[in-house]
């Protein structure tokens, strides 16, 4: 049986080219189904089409169709697991769940019951959902999903802020319902750790020739097995003339109840552009925010020895600065040209020259938006933007949080090219998280590990 | 008490003082505010601080008009330094006794008010500690830039709209993914009744509520 059957299906955003063109896909009924694909080619944008979201929420379907099996019960988990609650408390959501469904005060309280029993997560039903980790909220949202009796589940990117543990629970929960109830599953994800033994059916979206193909059970296994055997490239350790910049002391981070990182001693070095990689959810953004001064932290964090909580935040944003994971966030001002006015007058040195800065748009493919309303650019084109304004600054430390999503090979090659050259120009220090790992090893000098709460400088990415 | 009966109760008690200058009907609404809170156990420190706070607005007003005004009005002086405080405490035997969650389904299920309405405040009201966040970030996003955004800048309030602009979409179509449907009728897990007990209670609280002012009308 075909659960969700997608013909010829093209969809736009207003007055842009397709998110997704004359796709067709058949996902069959009670099978694990897996949709792989770089970032921005529209799984989440087809997922919302198929939840009937768009294009109630915005957007037009030009042409071809959506059909969804009769009678059956369509339900989202969403990619960020913080904002997909209405009410304060698991049972709480639940309960305005299954009110809007019309059920009766007994019917309610068994399927709460139930829901909570199948996703282990009793204990978390009137705890607050503030006060809940990412996977924790994401076995609160399935577990809704499960109340309402829903047959088909679509999980767009649903463990992108999710420890591997919860993650690994999650995904044996959703095979459970597959097998057991004969549930379809449809899962997005980047990372296809953990899948191998569930997943049944297989679909890549091909942005290039703008289909989505239908993977082979060769091609399949292929695919998930590929993804263990990464190729490494050998990177530097710190040598004994590297000085340390930025030290961190017996530092400690929790969220909530968990701690996610317990360093005794590790040092940043200083004129490096130093690569942290980790598990989805393991901490790393969080590290940052502390080392930033935005996150509460046990320990000691210094700059070039000096404690962070002696440095005025203004005086120490001048030296440090992060390049935020969400590109909009870091604009301040309207139009492409009044960001980079704004940038210019505030800037540090004055190593990017105007000429510079016209060759960087230039390459970056960013000349001739200089009227553009930023928040009407891409996302790609918004990170590109963000990471040239904040290098204009030329702070001595940049932090910069998964610098390369949304990106393609021609904008990772631009922008390292331009970092590369100032930080040597101007001896600045880089620190980097990101997941790509293969399209940054030529330009990075030390990879450091986060894994089993702390970090360890490895030898190769 | 009713949610809503609660809530009309002390709407109407503030307007009424709202219109007239009766120091005796504002020590009634007072005494009978903090009596409320007394019976849910208020606590000593959050009762302090609803009689600190107030005290600087209360005593301006109480000074510019006994001191400055041309006819040095002690009467009408008190009855504004005693309003002040009626307010205060009418909102907080409100405020402090009664959860968002319990009066949007009371004004859902009494008022009939549009449950999109009775929700989407509800989980805006859950947003709260999140925006907060947000602000902060934006603050060090800006800093970080060079640019100084302080409480009062409008840039700051701008970006943070445009995040909730974002936010309120994400958070309409989580609720519709959870079976909600506009001017759909729901069924009631919990039913919010409103008792003859309560409106025994609005109605007698109202006719106390009434003698200081028939009072000084008749003098």
């Amino acid at each position: 049986m075909t659960a969700i059957s997608v013909s010829h299906l093209t969809f736009e955003y207003d007055d842009q080219l397709p998110t997704i063109e004359d796709a067709t896909v058949n996902i069959p009924s009670s099978k694990f189904s897996l949709l792989v694909g770089p970032s921005g080619c529209g799984k989440s944008t087809l997922l919302k089409i198929i939840a009937n979201l768009y294009p109630d929420f915005g957007g037009t379907i030009s042409s071809g169709s959506v059909k969804i099996e009769p009678n059956q019960r369509v339900a989202m988990m969403f990619q960020d697991p913080s904002q997909q609650f209405t009410l304060d408390t698991p049972r709480h959501e639940i309960i305005f769940a299954l009110e809007n469904l019309r059920l009766d005060h007994d019917t309610i309280d068994q399927r709460i019951q139930d829901a909570l029993n199948f996703c282990n997560i009793e204990s978390l039903a009137d705890r607050q959902f503030g006060t809940l980790s990412g996977g924790e909220k994401q076995k609160c949202a399935l577990a809704v999903m499960i109340a309402m009796n829903s047959d088909i589940f679509l999980l767009d990117e649903p463990f992108a802020s999710v420890d591997p543990q919860s993650r690994n629970q999650l995904i044996e929960r959703l095979a459970v319902l597959k097998d057991q109830y004969n549930k379809t599953i449809v899962v997005t994800d980047h990372d296809l750790t953990g899948y191998e033994e569930v997943v049944d059916e297989m679909y890549r979206f091909d942005v290039i020739r703008h289909r989505i193909e239908h993977l082979s059970e060769d091609e399949k296994h292929k695919v998930l097995a590929d993804h263990f055997s990464i190729h490494h490239v050998p990177v530097t350790l710190p040598s004994d003339q590297e000085h340390s910049v930025i030290e961190l002391r017996n530092l400690q981070l929790t969220r909530g109840t968990t701690t996610l990182a317990d360093i005794d001693s590790f040092n940043f070095y200083d004129q490096q552009i130093t690569l942290i990689t980790g598990q989805n959810g393991i901490g790393k953004s969080t590290l940052f925010s502390a080392i930033a001064k935005l996150f509460n932290y046990k320990g000691v964090i210094t700059l070039n020895h000096t404690n962070i909580q002696k440095i005025r935040p203004a005086k120490y944003h001048q030296q440090i600065a992060m390049v935020f994971q969400e590109a909009a966030s870091q604009f301040v001002d309207v139009t492409v040209n009044e960001e980079l006015e704004l940038s210019k007058k505030h800037r540090l040195s004055n190593y990017f020259s105007d000429q510079m800065i016209n060759d960087a748009l230039n390459s970056l493919g960013l000349s001739g938006f200089g009227e553009r309303v930023v928040y009407s650019l891409s996302q790609g084109q918004q990170k590109k933007l963000q990471i040239l304004l904040m290098l204009i600054i030329s702070p001595s430390i940049l932090l910069l949080d998964e610098p390369l999503t949304g990106l393609d090979e021609k904008s990772i090659t631009g922008i390292f090219d331009i970092l590369k050259k100032s930080c040597e120009a101007q001896h600045q220090t880089v620190i980097m998280i990101s997941h790509q790992l293969t399209k940054l090893s030529q330009w990075v000098d030390h990879h450091v590990l986060f894994s089993n709460q702390t970090l360890t400088y490895q030898e190769v990415i | 008490m009713n949610p809503t009966i609660k809530l009309a109760l002390i709407l109407i008690a503030s307007l009424e003082i709202s219109f007239t200058y009766n120091l005796p009907a504002n020590l009634l609404v007072i005494l009978i505010s903090v009596t409320y809170l007394f019976y849910h156990r208020i606590h000593g420190k959050t009762l302090a601080w609803l009689v600190i706070v107030p005290i600087i607005p209360a005593f301006g007003l109480f000074t510019t008009i006994y001191f400055f005004s041309s006819q040095h009005d002690l009467a009408t002086a008190s009855a504004l330094f005693t309003r002040m405080y009626a307010y205060v405490f009418a909102g907080a035997s409100f405020s402090l006794t009664t959860k968002p969650l319990d009066l949007a389904h009371s004004l859902e299920q009494n008022c009939h008010l549009p449950s999109k309405f009775a929700y989407g405040t509800l989980a805006a009201f859950n947003m709260l500690p999140k925006i907060k966040q947000t602000i902060v970030t934006i603050k060090s996003a800006a800093a970080m830039r060079g640019v100084n955004l302080s409480w009062w800048s409008p840039h700051l309030y701008f970006k943070a709209i445009l995040v909730a602009i974002n936010w309120s979409e994400n958070l309409a179509m989580a609720m519709i993914s959870h079976g909600f449907v506009e001017d759909q009728p729901r069924s009631a897990y919990e039913l919010v009744q409103v008792k003859a007990r309560d409106i025994t209670w609005m109605v007698g609280l109202l006719i106390v509520l009434q003698v200081p002012i028939v009072w000084q009308i008749m003098n």
